[in-house]
C-alpha cells in the first residue's frame, strides 16, 4: 500500500507518457491555491493599513 | 415565527418551486436531445437520415476489431443490437475490445463511417494485479 | 429566541474573533492532510488497470469538482439565511464564497479537460456533465460581476441571494447528469449508498485529498469573508478597535 510506484525519479516524472498531464494539473492546482491565499492576505493587509490611517 | 419572516419563507419556496418546475419542463422536452450519444438499439428504433452526423456509443464487441494499415473496423454493441463502424485514423489508448467507445460519423448502409473515435471508461478504478492479490 | 441566537452568534464581530481563533489550526491540519494525500496518491499508489498513470489526476480533479458544488450549496444556504432573517454576515458570505467557487470550478474544468486527452481522446465534449459544470462556472462569474456592478450593497445582496437560490437547481442537475442522460463522463465512483467502485488502496488517499482540499478552501472562505467584513463594516467603531 505504501510502496513507491516508480523505479526512479525520471519514471515518476514521465509516468509512461502521462506525466505531462498529471504534473501540469498539479501545478495548476498549487498555483491557484497559492495565488488565492497570497491575494487575500495582501488584500486584507491593504485594507487594514487603510483603516489604521489617521483621518 | 413572525408573519414577515413566514412570508419570506413562502416566497423563497414559491420561487424555488417555480424554477424547479420550469427547468424540469425544459429538460423533459429536451430529454433525448441532451443525450450525448445513441445506443445501437436507439439507432435501430429511430429513423436516422443518412449523411447526418451522429454519435453512437456502446461497447466494442470482443473479436470484432479488424485493422488494415491505417483503417480499423469494429462492432459497437449494447448487447441487444449492434452496428458496424469503419474508421481511418488513430484510436485513443483506452480503445480496446470489451470496453466503452463513442464514435461520431455518418450512417450509410447500416455502417457508420466515423470521423472521430473516443474511448469511454467506467467508474471502476483498481490496480492491475488485483486478481493476483485475490488468489493469494 | 432563534432570532436572538442567530443575531448574536452571527454578528460580524464575534465571527471575526472566532475566525482568528481557529484559522491557524484548520490551515495547519488541512495543508498537512492535503500534501500527504496528494503525495500518497501521485507516487505511492499503484497505477490503474485501464488508465495507467493518467488516473492519478483523480486526486486533484475530484476534490475540486466536489468543492465547486459544495460551495454553491453553502452560498444557497447563506442566501436563504440572509433573505429570511436578514443576517448581514450571511450576505457577506455569499459574495465571499463566489470567487473561490469560481476558482474550484475552473480547476475542475481544466483538470477534467487535461484528463480527457489521454483517456477519452478529446479535451472537450458537450455532454451533460461537462456542460452543466461549465454553466456553474459561468454562474459564479455572473454573480461576481453582478455584485461588482452595484454601488448599493444592500440591493446587490438581495438580488444576488435570489439569483443564487434560483441557480441552485443546477446542482442536482450536475450531480445526476451522468445517471439521467448518456454522457461521455463516467458515473460516480463514490456514493453514499453503494460500496465505492474504487479500490481501497486508491480510495484512502482520495478521501484524504478531498478532506485536505476542503479544509484549504474553508481557510480561503474565512480569509475572503474577513476581507468582506472589513470592506462592508469599515465605518463601524468595533472594526477600528479591531485593527
Amino acid at each position: 500500500m505504501f510502496n513507491f510506484a516508480f523505479n526512479s525519479l525520471y519514471e515518476a516524472l514521465y509516468m509512461n507518457g502521462h506525466g505531462l498531464y498529471v504534473w501540469s494539473v498539479v501545478i495548476l492546482v498549487f498555483l491557484s491555491l497559492l495565488g488565492f491565499f497570497i491575494g487575500y492576505t495582501i488584500k486584507i493587509k491593504k485594507i487594514k493599513d487603510k483603516l489604521n490611517e489617521p483621518n | 415565527m413572525n408573519p414577515i419572516r413566514k412570508r419570506r419563507v413562502f416566497s423563497i419556496l414559491f420561487v424555488l418551486l417555480f424554477s424547479v418546475s420550469g427547468i424540469s419542463l425544459i429538460l423533459y422536452s429536451l430529454n433525448s436531445n441532451l443525450d450525448y450519444f445513441f445506443t445501437p438499439t436507439e439507432l435501430k428504433d429511430r429513423n436516422i437520415p443518412s449523411e447526418k452526423r451522429i454519435k453512437v456509443g456502446g461497447m466494442v464487441l470482443s473479436g470484432s476489431v479488424e485493422r488494415a494499415s491505417s483503417k480499423i473496423s469494429f462492432i459497437i454493441t449494447d448487447y441487444e443490437n449492434s452496428v458496424k463502424v469503419v474508421y481511418e485514423g488513430i484510436v485513443p489508448d483506452l480503445f480496446k475490445e470489451d470496453s466503452g467507445v463513442v464514435v461520431l460519423g455518418v450512417l450509410r448502409n447500416k455502417t457508420i463511417y466515423a470521423e472521430e473515435v473516443l474511448a469511454k471508461h467506467d467508474e471502476n478504478y483498481m490496480p492491475p494485479n488485483i486478481e493476483m492479490n485475490n488468489d493469494n | 429566541m432563534i432570532k436572538k441566537f442567530i443575531h448574536q452568534f452571527a454578528s460580524p464581530k464575534t465571527y471575526l474573533y472566532q475566525v482568528d481563533r481557529f484559522y491557524s489550526y484548520i490551515f495547519l491540519f488541512s495543508i498537512i492532510t492535503y500534501i500527504i494525500s496528494i503525495t500518497w496518491g501521485l507516487l505511492y499508489t499503484p497505477e490503474d488497470f485501464v488508465q495507467g498513470n493518467s488516473y492519478r489526476i483523480i486526486y486533484l480533479h475530484v476534490p475540486a469538482s466536489f468543492l465547486s458544488q459544495s460551495l454553491y450549496i453553502a452560498m444557497a444556504i447563506s442566501s436563504v439565511t440572509y433573505l429570511i432573517w436578514r443576517v448581514k454576515l450571511a450576505a457577506y458570505l455569499v459574495i465571499a464564497i463566489a470567487p473561490i467557487g469560481a476558482m474550484t470550478t475552473f480547476i475542475a474544468l481544466i483538470s477534467g479537460s487535461i484528463w480527457g486527452i489521454p483517456t477519452w481522446g478529446t479535451w472537450w465534449q458537450w455532454d451533460a456533465r461537462i456542460t452543466s459544470t461549465l454553466i456553474l462556472f459561468i454562474m459564479y462569474l455572473g454573480l461576481i460581476s453582478l455584485h461588482n456592478s452595484f454601488s448599493n450593497h444592500e440591493k446587490a445582496d438581495k438580488l444576488l441571494s435570489w439569483l443564487v437560490i434560483v441557480g441552485a437547481i443546477n446542482i442536482p442537475i450536475i450531480k445526476k447528469s451522468v445517471d439521467w442522460w448518456s454522457t461521455l463522463h463516467q458515473s460516480a465512483s463514490i456514493t453514499l449508498t453503494d460500496k465505492p467502485s474504487i479500490d481501497p488502496v486508491m480510495l484512502y488517499p482520495l478521501i484524504g485529498s478531498i478532506t485536505g482540499f476542503f479544509g484549504l478552501v474553508i481557510c480561503l472562505v474565512l480569509l475572503s469573508s474577513k476581507y468582506q467584513i472589513f470592506i462592508r463594516e469599515k465605518n463601524k467603531s468595533w472594526v477600528k478597535d479591531y485593527v
